[in-house]
């Protein structure tokens, strides 16, 4: 029997809405939440002093999410024209990036580098401080163009954290109902980058559906269950799970384009958080890697240059 | 290279092995209502292995029951599996009360016997009048709902073709 099938009483069926929802935005505490999480998976876990560091960036990220200046919105005209030509409004490389972004990046690092952590990680949040603005934005550029690999490992994660504060505000400033879907279904529609992960949700009108979570803005879009992210075959799809494991996590595998994503199915376990159970689960990852089946998004924390040797 | 290993993670890697499974959509066989299902199921077809199906769900995207099912379609899972589910013919003589298995053949030419024999008896190819109207009344016909436009198009093609009236499609065959 399906036991995480709960019986409804009558009358407390909830009707679904005439649409399935297509997008939700990450909300004011995504960071903390994230926070939250990294720490509970940390303990006893082969990652877990990564994990650690992470718990902490993701407080740093909130901090400066907190204290962000106001930005001023995009301009009207050239959202318009984004709309009509199905672009995503907020496209990482499209859109010239206010270098209000560095603001996020600096409130970040001030507060790592006061931080309890390994001196190598303490030492390169103290030297980011001082590099330049083009350096920085070279960075920036490579990460925003779909390749984690072109940063440097040890600035990866703090130019990262400090994009996604960014983009994050971004989005909830423009709000929900400017985005639309947009063709192929994979991408973003906020912001145009990969999903680091899709989350089957598990509770209300949603139970059941997929959604597609942004390695940048983590803003989540609907996508078909059964169906593969990045290139929308609906046959040859596979799902892998660590043997032995209650299912909570599974790459959703496809024999067309040879990749893969990881599924949080919320049914098994509610607490999962996109970010930090993808990467507590890079064991899957690894076993992946071996079958010969390559991650279709990236998370933008794991560098995928040095996944043999050192995180 | 931050400072943190992953020693310890590829250790622990090589404990682990993959598990492999299949979502498969597929539609309700209950009732006329077609639920959308997705099933569950172990097992890798290339290797010859029977499949085994886990679990099933309703699915969440299918614009008909959007996710949900009825005490019968969750229950779904135990039907399949069922120890006294129908797999093959089975004919139980007039009078008697023992079912008796019998191969495909051996069930279509019976059925098809007996058809050929009550319409050569019972056709109707003319009413009183005279006017031609080619009927056969005294054989009906009951067809499953749950199958796709095509089954039901080839239905009602072979069916009213022989003269049938009676027939209607049904949910719970």
């Amino acid at each position: 029997m399906n036991t995480e099938d709960r019986i409804l009483e009558p009358g407390r069926i909830e009707a679904p809405f005439g649409e399935i929802r297509f997008l939700s935005l990450a909300g004011r505490d995504l960071f903390t939440r994230r926070a939250d999480r990294f720490r509970f998976l940390s303990p006893g876990h082969p990652l877990g002093k990564y994990l650690d560091f992470l718990a902490l960036l993701a407080d740093a990220q909130q901090e400066a999410q907190d204290r962000f200046p106001s930005l001023p919105p995009p301009d009207a005209r050239e959202l318009a024209l984004c709309r009509e030509h199905g672009m995503p409004l907020l496209d990482t490389r499209s859109r010239l990036r206010n270098p209000a972004w560095r603001t996020a990046l600096t409130l970040i690092l001030r507060r790592m580098s006061e931080a309890d952590l390994p001196k190598a990680a303490r030492k390169t949040a103290a030297g980011l401080m001082s590099v330049d603005e083009n350096r920085l934005e070279e960075m920036a550029d490579g990460i925003l163009s779909g390749d984690p690999a072109a940063t440097p490992p040890k600035e990866l994660p703090f130019i990262a954290a400090a994009l996604q504060v960014y983009w994050v505000r971004m989005a909830s400033m423009v709000g929900e109902d400017a985005f639309a879907k947009l063709e192929p279904a994979g991408v973003c529609p906020v912001c145009g980058s990969f999903p680091a992960t899709g989350i089957v949700h598990a509770n209300g009108t949603e139970k059941g559906l997929r959604y597609l979570c942004c390695s940048l803005c983590a803003s989540r879009w609907h996508m078909v269950r059964v169906k593969c992210s990045n290139c929308e075959a609906t046959q040859g799809i596979s799902y892998y799970s660590l043997e032995g494991s209650n299912g909570a996590v599974k790459a959703e595998s496809c024999d067309d384009c040879n990749t893969y994503l990881k599924l949080l199915y919320l049914g098994k376990d509610d607490a999962m958080e996109a970010m930090a159970d993808d990467l507590a689960t890079l064991s899957l990852d690894m076993l992946m890697d071996k079958a010969g089946k390559a991650r279709s998004g990236p998370n933008l924390f794991f560098h995928p240059g040095c996944e043999a040797k050192q995180a | 290279m931050l400072g943190f290993s992953s020693v310890d993670a590829l250790a622990e890697v090589r404990e682990f092995k993959l598990a492999r499974s299949s979502e498969t959509r597929n539609t309700c066989p209950y009732c006329s209502v077609s639920c959308g299902l997705i099933m569950h199921s172990l097992g890798d077809r290339a290797k010859n292995a029977e499949p085994a199906i886990f679990h099933i769900e309703g699915d969440p995207d299918h614009p008909v029951n959007r996710g949900t099912l009825c005490p019968k379609g969750a229950g779904l899972v135990d039907f399949i599996h069922s120890e006294s589910r129908l797999k093959y013919p089975e004919y139980r003589a007039p009078g008697s009360n023992e079912w008796k298995r019998i191969s495909w053949d051996e069930a279509f030419t019976r059925v098809a016997r007996l058809m050929k024999d009550d319409r050569d008896k019972n056709f109707v190819a003319k009413n009183t009048a005279g006017v031609t109207v080619n009927r056969w009344l005294t054989t009906g016909f009951l067809a499953a709902s749950a199958s796709s436009n095509e089954s039901g198009y080839i239905t009602q093609k072979a069916i009213r073709s022989l003269g049938i009236l009676a027939f209607d499609n049904q949910a719970r065959v």
